[in-house]
C-alpha cells in the first residue's frame, strides 16, 4: 500500500514536471507554429539563474523572478531579431532556433563553464501522506506547477489578450483586419512561453545537476509530449505529459534509464505512424 | 566538359598533392575531415534536395565506426574487411530506411517531426553506446583497433578516404541527376503535388534518407581504422549537430559544398578552438547567419561567382532531346464512379450529406452548385484527401474510402486543384518530365537517364496549344497565373488518367486564355478515352463544355441532366436565385 501510494505521488510528480516544462514548447509551436529548438534552452537558463542567486547567497525565492526576467529578455531578443521574420517560414524556425540553442548553449558553457553546478534543495525535509514520508519541495513543486496552469488557462480562455491570441491562431489575417496587432501578440505569446520554461528550469534546479547540456533533454520529452498528447489543447498535454512521464518512470525501474528513454521514443515513433495528430485531436 | 566537373578534377587534383606539399599531420587531419564531409554530402541530399532535416546523422556514422572497430580489433585480411565495409554500409542503411518510412509514412512537409526524432535517435545511441559496454566498451569506447590490411593509418589510409569521397561524390551526382534525384527535389518544392502525380512520397524520402545512412556508415567504417579508438562521443549529438552546421556554412544544395564547409571550418577549429574561447559562439553565429541570409552557403557563394565570370555551373549535365516514345499506360474501359450516401462532417458542420450519383461513360460532367455546396469536397472525397464518414464511394467497381492520395493516379485517376500547383523551383520541362513519368516510371529506372528522353504524342499536341510548355530551362515560378493554370492543366492530363478531375481549369484566367483553355479540354474529351469531371463557377465553360451536369447545394446533389434540363429545374432555379430549400 505504501510502496503504491509513493508510486502513486511519483507518477503525479514527474508528470506535472513534464506538463510545466512542455507548456511553453506547446505554446509557441502550438499557437504561433514555431518549433522552438532552443526550448530546451530557457529551461537551462532558468536552472543556471537559482545557480546564481545560490552563488548570490540571496534567498532562493529570489530564483524565480530572476529565472522570468533573465529568459523573457532572452525570448524577447530571440523574437524581435530572428523569429519575427520567419513566422511563415516554419522549417526555417527550426533551423534558426536549432542555432540559436547552440549559441546559447556555448554562451553559458564560456561564462560557467562545463563543470556540473548544484543547486542546494530549499526545502528539505518531508511531509507524511497517504501514510508516506514525502519530499515537501516535490510536494509544494505540484501545488504551484497547478496553479500556473489554472492561472494560464484562466488566461487564456477569459481575459482580452487571450481572446485576441485564439482569434490570431485561427485567422491570422481576419485578426489583423480588425485591429488586432499580430506582431505584438505573437511576440508576447512567444515571451510567455520561453518564460515558463524558464520557470520550470529555477524549480527544477534544486533537483538535477546543472550543466549547459540539460536543455536538450527537456526538449525532447516535451516533443515527445506533444506528438503523443497532440496540439491545441491543455487536456492532450496532460494526457500526453501522462503516458510519457509514467512510461519512463515504469520502465526506468524496472529496467534502466536507457530502456526507458527508448520506450518513451518508440511509443512517439508509432505515435507519429500511426496516429500522427495524436490522442487528444479535435477534428 | 561541363565547368562543374572541371572544377571537381582540380579540386581532386588538390586533395591528392596535399599531402605532398603539407606534412602528413595536416593530411591525417584532412582525412578525418573528408569523412565528416562524405557524411554532409548526405546530408545534403536530404537536407538540400529533399528538404526534410536530419538531426542525428552521427548515429550512421557511429553505427559504421563501431561495427568497423568491432572487426578490426581482431586481425583480419581484405576479404572480411570487405564485408565489415559493406555491413557498415548496410545497417545504417536499413535503420534509416525504417524509421524513415515509420516518420514519414503520415508526415507531409519537412515538418519538425522527422528533425526531432532523428536527434532523439542518436541520443538513444550515445545512451547505449555509453551503457551496453559488453559491445562497446562502454565510455572508454573500443581501443585497439587495428589499420586496414597494409594500409598505414597515417599514410595511405588517407588516399583510401579521398577514393570513397570520389566514390560517393560520383555515386551521389548520378543519384541526384537520375529520375530519383528529381522525384526528390519534387518532395522539397511541393510534396502534395507530387504524391496526386501518383507518388508516395513516404517512401521517396525514406529512400534518401537511407542513403545517406549508408553513406555515412561507410565514413565512419573508415573512421575506425583511421584513429585507432572509437567512443561513444562519435554518434552522440554533439558530433550530429556540427555536421548540420558544416553541411549549411558549405553549402547543402550541392556536393562540394558540405566537404568544403567541414575542411574550412575544421582547419580554422584546430587553430582557434584553444586559443580563442568564443570560437564556438562564433560557428553558432555563423549558422545563424547563413540560415537567415545565405540558405546556400559558401557553395552558393561559388555558383555565383563562377555565373559572374561567365561560366555556368550545371548540376545536371545536358538536357537530353526527347527521343523515345513512353511507355503506353493500361486503359480502363468501363468508367463508373459512383457516390452512395456519401456523408461526411467535421465539428459540427456538415459538409457532404448523403451525397448521391452515379456517373459513367466518356464525356464531360460539369459540377456546379454555390461557393459551400461541397463541390471541392467531394473531390477530396474521392482523391483519398478527406475521409469518408459513412457511405460508399467506388469507381469501377472498386471503392475508394480508403485510397490515399498518391495511389489515385495508378487507379487512373488524375486531379488539378484550384490553385495551380507546381513545381516553383524547378524548370518547366521538369515539371513535365514529373507528369510524363506517371504510372510509366518504373522502379529499375529510377537510377535510369532514359525517362528523361520519353516523349509523348499528348505532349506534343498540347505543344502546339500552350507553346510556351515546350521551353527547357525557364523556371515555372517565373510563369503568370494563366499560364500555371495551362502547365498544371498539361501535368495532369500528361498520365492519360481515365478520369480527369479539373476544379475551376479557367479561375484567373483571362478571355483569351479562357477560350484556349476550353478548345484545350473540349480536343482532349474528343481524342481521348477519358471521363472530365469539371467544377467550375463560369457558365460559359459550362455551356461550351458540358455532356451533362450535376448540381450541388449543401452537401447534396440536388439535379443532374443535360444543361436544358438543369436550366428549367425548380430546386435549381431557387437555390441560384438566393431562395432557401
Amino acid at each position: 500500500m505504501e510502496a503504491f501510494a509513493t508510486f502513486l505521488l511519483n507518477f503525479v510528480y514527474v508528470s506535472a514536471i513534464l506538463a510545466l516544462v512542455a507548456l511553453g514548447l506547446a505554446m509557441v509551436f502550438g499557437l504561433l507554429g514555431v518549433m522552438n529548438m532552443a526550448h530546451g534552452e530557457f529551461v537551462m537558463l532558468g536552472a543556471y539563474s537559482a545557480y546564481v542567486v545560490q552563488t548570490a547567497q540571496i534567498s532562493f525565492f529570489w530564483a524565480i523572478p530572476l529565472a522570468i526576467f533573465v529568459s523573457a529578455i532572452f525570448g524577447f531578443l530571440i523574437e524581435w531579431s530572428v523569429i519575427r521574420h520567419l513566422y511563415n517560414r516554419a522549417f526555417d524556425t527550426l533551423l534558426a532556433t536549432w542555432g540559436l540553442a547552440i549559441l546559447i548553449r556555448k554562451g553559458v558553457e564560456v561564462v560557467f563553464t562545463r563543470d556540473y553546478k548544484s543547486v542546494n534543495q530549499v526545502v528539505p525535509g518531508t511531509v507524511e501522506l497517504f501514510g508516506v514520508n514525502y519530499p515537501a519541495y516535490r510536494l509544494i513543486l505540484i501545488s504551484i506547477i497547478i496553479c500556473i496552469f489554472v492561472v494560464l488557462l484562466l488566461w487564456y480562455q477569459r481575459s482580452k489578450v487571450g481572446l485576441r491570441v485564439r482569434a490570431m491562431v485561427q485567422n491570422p489575417g481576419l485578426a489583423a483586419a480588425i485591429g488586432i496587432d499580430i506582431a505584438i501578440l505573437s511576440r508576447v505569446t512567444f515571451v510567455i512561453g520561453v518564460s515558463t520554461a524558464g520557470l520550470a528550469g529555477a524549480l527544477l534546479a534544486p533537483l538535477v545537476r546543472v550543466e549547459p547540456y540539460i536543455g536538450l533533454d527537456y526538449l525532447l520529452s516535451s516533443f515527445f509530449i506533444l506528438v503523443v498528447g497532440g496540439l491545441g489543447s491543455i487536456e492532450g498535454l496532460l494526457i500526453g505529459s501522462t503516458i510519457i512521464g509514467g512510461t519512463d518512470a515504469v520502465i526506468s525501474t524496472i529496467f534502466d534509464k536507457t530502456a526507458g528513454y527508448m520506450s518513451v521514443l518508440i511509443i512517439s515513433i508509432l505515435f507519429l505512424w500511426l496516429r500522427p495528430d495524436g490522442i487528444f485531436y479535435r477534428r | 566538359m561541363a565547368f562543374s566537373i572541371v572544377v571537381k578534377l582540380s579540386l581532386l587534383s588538390l586533395l591528392i598533392a596535399f599531402p605532398f606539399v603539407t606534412n602528413s599531420y595536416s593530411a591525417y587531419q584532412l582525412g578525418l575531415y573528408l569523412l565528416y564531409g562524405i557524411v554532409g554530402q548526405g546530408i545534403a541530399l536530404c537536407w538540400g534536395k529533399g528538404g526534410f532535416l536530419p538531426l542525428g546523422q552521427a548515429l550512421f556514422f557511429g553505427i559504421g565506426a563501431y561495427i568497423s572497430g568491432l572487426m578490426l580489433q581482431n586481425d583480419v585480411g581484405w576479404g572480411l574487411v570487405i564485408v565489415t565495409l559493406s555491413l557498415s554500409i548496410v545497417i545504417p542503411f536499413l535503420l534509416a530506411g525504417v524509421v524513415g518510412v515509420l516518420v514519414f509514412n503520415r508526415q507531409i512537409g519537412s515538418g519538425p517531426y522527422f528533425s526531432l526524432i532523428t536527434l532523439a535517435l542518436a541520443l538513444v545511441g550515445f545512451q547505449l553506446a555509453n551503457s551496453q559496454v559488453w559491445l562497446t566498451g562502454g565510455f572508454n569506447g573500443l581501443t585497439g583497433i587495428n589499420g586496414l590490411p597494409n594500409i598505414d593509418s597515417f599514410g595511405s589510409l588517407y588516399f583510401v578516404i579521398v577514393g570513397a569521397l570520389v566514390l560517393t561524390t560520383i555515386i551521389l551526382s548520378k543519384i541526384m541527376g537520375s529520375p530519383f534525384g528529381l522525384l526528390l527535389e519534387a518532395v522539397r518544392e511541393n510534396e502534395e503535388r507530387l504524391q496526386f502525380l501518383g507518388n508516395n512520397t513516404s517512401w521517396i524520402k525514406a529512400a534518401a534518407f537511407a542513403i545517406s545512412g549508408g553513406i555515412a556508415g561507410l565514413a565512419g567504417a573508415f573512421f575506425a581504422p583511421h584513429q585507432g579508438i572509437v567512443t561513444p562521443q562519435v554518434l552522440g549529438f554533439i558530433l550530429s549537430a556540427e555536421l548540420v552546421i558544416w553541411t549549411a556554412v558549405g553549402g547543402r544544395f550541392g556536393l562540394l559544398g558540405p566537404v568544403i564547409g567541414v575542411v574550412l571550418i575544421g582547419f580554422l577549429a584546430s587553430g582557434l578552438r584553444d586559443a580563442f574561447v568564443y570560437w564556438e559562439v562564433i560557428v553558432a553565429f555563423v549558422f545563424i547567419l547563413v540560415v537567415l541570409r545565405l540558405p546556400g552557403g559558401i557553395g552558393a557563394i561559388g555558383v555565383h561567382l563562377s555565373r559572374k565570370i561567365g561560366l555556368n555551373f550545371h548540376s545536371y549535365g545536358e538536357i537530353s532531346e526527347r527521343s523515345r516514345s513512353v511507355p503506353e499506360v493500361d486503359k480502363i474501359i468501363t468508367r463508373e464512379l459512383k457516390f452512395e450516401e456519401v456523408t461526411i462532417t467535421r465539428g459540427s458542420v456538415v459538409i457532404l450529406d448523403k451525397l448521391s450519383f452515379k456517373i459513367e461513360g466518356l464525356g464531360i460532367q460539369c459540377l456546379i452548385g454555390p461557393n459551400g455546396a461541397g463541390k471541392t469536397s467531394a473531390l477530396n472525397a474521392l482523391t483519398g484527401k478527406l475521409e469518408v464518414d459513412s457511405g460508399e464511394i467506388s469507381w469501377c467497381g472498386g471503392s475508394l474510402n480508403n485510397v490515399r492520395p498518391f495511389q489515385t493516379l495508378s487507379l487512373g485517376i488524375g486531379r488539378k486543384f484550384q490553385v495551380p500547383s507546381i513545381f516553383p523551383n524547378l524548370t518547366i520541362r521538369q515539371n513535365i518530365d514529373l507528369s510524363l513519368w506517371v504510372n510509366r516510371l518504373k522502379r529499375n529506372q529510377l537510377l535510369s537517364m532514359v525517362p528523361y528522353t520519353w516523349k509523348s504524342d499528348l505532349l506534343e499536341k498540347l505543344e502546339e496549344v500552350f507553346p510556351f510548355i515546350s521551353d527547357k530551362s525557364l523556371i515555372a515560378g517565373s510563369l503568370s497565373v494563366g499560364e500555371r493554370q495551362m502547365l498544371d492543366f498539361t501535368m495532369t492530363v500528361l498520365s492519360e488518367p481515365s478520369l480527369v478531375l479539373l476544379d475551376e481549369p479557367c479561375a484567373g484566367l483571362s478571355k483569351a486564355e479562357t477560350e484556349t483553355m476550353i478548345k484545350a479540354i473540349a480536343d482532349l474529351s474528343k481524342s481521348s478515352k477519358s471521363m472530365f469531371i469539371i467544377v467550375e463557377h463560369d457558365m460559359q465553360v459550362v455551356e461550351l463544355l458540358s455532356d451533362n451536369v450535376l448540381v450541388m447545394h449543401q452537401g447534396k446533389l440536388i439535379a443532374q441532366g443535360s444543361l436544358a434540363e438543369i436550366r428549367s429545374n425548380k430546386d435549381v432555379q431557387r437555390v441560384y436565385a438566393g431562395g432557401t430549400k
